[in-house]
């Protein structure tokens, strides 16, 4: 349909019906012009029907005559050029010669014609078309585009250009409207220059959706760069015959200049009051980047020199823009790295980069134009600028890595991921800088509509409008079409990414080696501490045993001997010495729970604490404690250290409700177990209550501190490590711990240790052996054999 | 003859305080005492000074994780690896109470492992108890080699 991009001619209806059209094979011709297909010998094969009024016979006659039956000597000349010359493609102008008529009538008021010639599918098809006169036409382009010339170096943007061409045609052309458009990706219009008469509307900055030009015309207008319809009132001019006798088939007439056009096109062009119409193409890097469409209310035809001009100018349009544009990428790609580097300059010099890129906002956006983003690293989500929620990009982030790919963007997110529809993140581009965790910056973009809504809606300028197919609606239709969508990602925008990522990639790289190098000076500090503690062990423990040993043998061998005194030094010496193995015992037992690997599985709760307080009870026959067990579920835990926690608290538990029974109170020891709340949520809280001593709550910190003790030695005795142990354990587990308590009141214990999928390997699950030893080696004063030993005897 | 008890032992108070445990429980059975692993093994293959021993293997080995020369772990390897040794019962006597020395303990072999109690009761409880089980209640392997 459209030989013309015109902004009226969007119609929903006709739509369909266009889309359809063989709008390349019309079967003739508009009447301004007079057409003929000769064959290689330089008869006529198909004319025209309105060759009568040149050659004073019908077409029909004419077909199989000569060609210079009609032109004359002329006819040499068009054959000569039609065998000499590549003709394919677009018509070339061969020459102009007087209206046949003009001889015998010089009074006619016959203008000269201009003749172009081209081939297409293997007819030759000559064209007549009305000219200002028979000089060389290109003597009488060259005054019509001067100006425009001129004007090419004095205008430094696009659209400066752009109006230039606009005036520059409405003048030459007379035409009552110039206006340029430019496409984008999806084929959507915008008027970016305009000129025009007073009587008609301005379209300037409207938005047309792609829907308003069918695909087929897109493509022609590629190829045939101009499009003329003089007179929408026209009767379009039948070819004779109506079939090619070379081909049997309708004439091709893509490259036609008198191709006739859709009469759905016609309608449309007339209900908005135009009657004559024109548009070039503008062609950039072979892609239909734009058009410059002319209209006028009257009839009308401009000579074929004044067309070859205004081709002309479309074409240095063209080519400006194609410069232009080349600039603007290669001064924008300039502009995006300069931020780059200032980017990673600040990156360079920060402890931590995440916090240089979210300082430098501004160079950060601008780096991708964007209007907001978000930094994803390390599990926080940084966002900056306009984002979507912190949920959305959650869901986007988890989007991201099941695509898995290093640079993604997209200008229609809606379009991919129907859920994540949000007008703040029409367009993402995201860059992932690394592949093993979740990080990334991503930058959004939102919809064009909200961001054109921004700069001003066009649709209050036109809103007095009030024609049926008003511009007004046809940006309603636009604004559909670009429904989530956002402004497309410049290649050089996508290529700054991918720098970014290097670059951070650079500086994470570097950020792990030295974490590498921590850890490699962590694992030699801890391989130091472990022979320290080996040594320990050893060496320590050795002399104490002997001192308490020959104490021990002194006492038990020469007690008689010795006074009061002495016997009351050798025991000193002895408990000074137990003490101190204790210690070193604990001491142990508390560095192996800092580095023994945890194997983390259910653990039953209830079988374990039955056992601990069967102990308590075979261990310390004459307390009388009264045990609450609340009902205790399972919690995932490693179960040897949980034990050893357990152990603790109802040790602890039973030591600080030793005074009780003098007190004349029972002891109360309750042991529950209860899931989480809050921020522990997802734990598992165990808690063990007493009604002891307590403690005053001003020192509920140093409860939980190695060798830290709240009660004198005389009272309570301990190396003060085993709620130190507590802690060590629970942290490690990812938990935490805390106690609440009042001096005299009781005091109550409580752990949580993170509830966790537990998948139970078998080659995981430890023997009993291997379990028995880890127990051993973590627990205080040697407890787990204890037991078994004094219950042999 | 009862079959001896070798102690391996480098300290010369563990040797005595554990000689004395020994004497204590009143284990009929003789008690050699060797310094070092080389020596241990030097008296167990009958090379050495103990070129001349009686060609009777111990009843049970009270064997020091550490030692000179050739430590613990070593000598009891050792043992295992030889045809005419490896049925003797190994107890590790040790101060350590590190788990992976426990672990090794037992992968290489050991019949029994004891960590040494700070306490001389509890000490001579312990050596006392391994020198009833292992001397006297123990069935030995039958004589080989």
């Amino acid at each position: 349909m459209a030989n013309v991009y015109d902004p009226h001619a969007h119609a929903a209806p006709a739509e369909l019906d266009c889309a359809k059209e063989p709008i390349h094979i019309p079967g003739g011709i508009q009447p301004h012009g007079y057409l003929i297909s000769v064959d290689d010998a330089g008869r006529m094969v198909q004319v025209s029907a309105n060759m009568v009024e040149l050659a004073g016979v019908s077409a029909a006659s004419l077909c199989g005559q000569p060609l210079s039956r009609v032109l004359g000597d002329t006819a040499d000349v068009c054959m000569r050029e039609v065998g000499t010359q590549d003709m394919q493609g677009a018509p070339r102008f061969i020459c102009a010669i007087d209206d046949p008529r003009a001889a015998a009538n010089p009074s006619g008021g016959y203008a000269p014609l201009a003749i172009v010639a081209h081939r297409h599918e293997g007819a030759t098809i000559l064209e007549l078309e009305r000219a200002k006169g028979t000089a060389d036409v290109f003597s009488s382009v060259y005054p019509l585009v001067r100006t425009f010339l001129r004007e090419l170096s004095e205008n430094h943007t696009i659209s400066e250009l752009a109006q230039s061409a606009a005036n520059e045609i409405k003048h030459i052309t007379g035409y009552g409207r110039a206006l340029v458009y430019s496409f984008d990706d999806a084929g959507n219009g915008h008027v970016i220059a305009e000129a025009l008469d007073p009587s008609y509307p301005s379209y300037l900055d409207q938005h047309f959706p792609g829907s308003d030009i069918p695909p087929q015309a897109r493509a022609l207008y590629v190829l045939n760069r101009i499009r003329l319809i003089s007179d929408a009132d026209y009767e379009p001019v039948p070819l004779v015959p109506a079939m090619h006798p070379a081909t049997g088939r309708p004439t091709d007439l893509t490259w036609s200049s008198l191709r006739s056009v859709s009469p759905v096109h016609v309608q449309y062009m007339k209900n908005m009051g135009t009657w004559s119409s024109m548009s070039m193409s503008i062609v950039v890097r072979g892609r239909l980047w734009g058009l410059i469409s002319c209209h006028h209310a009257t009839p009308r035809l401009p000579a074929f020199e004044t067309r070859a001009a205004c081709e002309h100018i479309a074409q240095m349009l063209s080519l400006q823009i194609e410069a232009k544009e080349d600039r603007s990428q290669a001064e924008y790609r300039l502009e995006l790295r300069d931020r780059l580097s200032r980017l990673v300059t600040a990156m360079a010099n920060s402890e931590r980069f995440v916090d240089a890129l979210s300082a430098v906002e501004t160079d950060l956006l601008g780096l991708a134009s964007a209007a907001g983003a978000a930094i994803v690293f390390d599990g926080q989500i940084t966002p900056i600028g306009l984002t979507p929620d912190i949920r959305t990009i959650e869901r986007l982030v988890a989007w991201l890595d099941s695509k898995g790919e290093e640079v993604y963007a997209t200008d229609q997110l809606a379009g991919i991921d129907g859920e994540i529809e949000n007008p703040d993140a029409a367009g993402i581009l995201a860059v992932s800088i690394s592949t093993l965790f979740r990080n990334y910056v991503i930058w959004f973009r939102p919809e064009v509509i909200r961001a054109l809504k921004w700069a001003g809606d066009p649709r209050g300028k036109l809103a007095s409008l009030s024609a049926r197919l008003s511009p007004r609606e046809s940006f309603d239709v636009w604004t559909e079409t670009v429904r989530g969508r956002s402004l497309p990602w410049h290649a050089a925008e996508l290529e700054i990414a991918v720098e970014l990522r290097t670059a951070l990639l650079g500086i994470v790289l570097r950020r792990a080696e030295e974490l590498a190098q921590l850890a490699l000076e962590l694992s030699r500090v801890n391989e130091e501490l472990e022979s320290f503690s080996y040594t320990v062990s050893h060496d320590l423990r050795a002399p104490l045993r002997h001192i308490a040993g020959f104490a021990d043998l002194l006492r038990d061998m020469e007690a008689d001997r010795l006074s009061e005194r002495g016997r009351h030094f050798v025991e000193r010496i002895i408990g000074s010495a137990r003490f101190g193995g204790r210690l070193v015992d604990d001491l142990l037992a508390f560095s192996q729970m800092g580095r023994a690997a945890l194997r983390i599985q259910p653990v039953d709760l209830a079988p374990l604490v039955d056992e601990l307080v069967a102990e308590q009870r075979r261990d310390q026959p004459d307390r009388t404690i009264e045990w609450r067990i609340n009902p205790l579920g399972t919690i995932t835990a490693d179960a040897v250290l949980i034990q050893v926690v357990m152990r603790n608290l109802i040790d602890n538990a039973v030591k600080f409700t030793r005074n009780r029974a003098g007190a004349g109170d029972s002891a109360i020891i309750e042991i529950g177990c209860e899931a989480g709340h809050g921020e522990l949520a997802d734990y598992d809280v165990v808690f063990v209550r007493d009604n002891g001593v307590g403690f005053d709550p001003q020192y509920v910190n140093k409860l939980f501190g190695v060798f830290q003790r709240l009660h004198r030695f005389e009272d309570f005795e301990g190396t003060g490590i085993g709620l130190a142990s507590v802690k060590r354990i629970v942290e490690r587990h990812g938990g935490k711990c805390w106690a609440q308590g009042q001096l005299e009141h009781g005091a109550t214990l409580t752990f949580a240790v993170p509830r966790r999928t537990v998948v139970v390997d078998t080659q995981v699950r430890e023997t009993p052996a291997a379990a028995v030893a880890r127990l051993a080696a973590v627990s205080t004063h040697a407890r787990p054999f204890r037991n078994v030993r004094k219950s042999s005897e | 003859m009862l079959r001896p008890i070798l102690l391996v032992e480098d300290n010369p108070n563990d040797i005595e305080l554990t000689m004395i445990a020994l004497e204590r429980a009143r284990l009929a059975n003789p008690v050699i005492s060797v310094r070092d692993g080389a020596e241990a093994l030097d008296y167990l293959r009958r090379q050495g000074q103990w070129a001349n021993r009686a060609d009777e293997n111990p009843a049970v080995m009270l064997l020091d994780k550490k030692l000179p020369k050739i430590d613990g772990h070593e000598v009891l390897k050792e043992v295992r690896a030889d045809e005419n040794l490896r049925r003797i019962p190994v107890v590790m006597l040790t101060s350590s109470r590190e788990e992976k020395d426990l672990l090794r303990s037992y992968d290489l072999g050991v019949n029994a492992y004891v960590v040494k109690p700070v306490s001389f009761d509890d000490f001579m409880d312990a050596i006392s108890d391994l020198g009833i089980f292992w001397a006297v209640l123990n069935e030995p392997p039958p004589y080989s080699g």
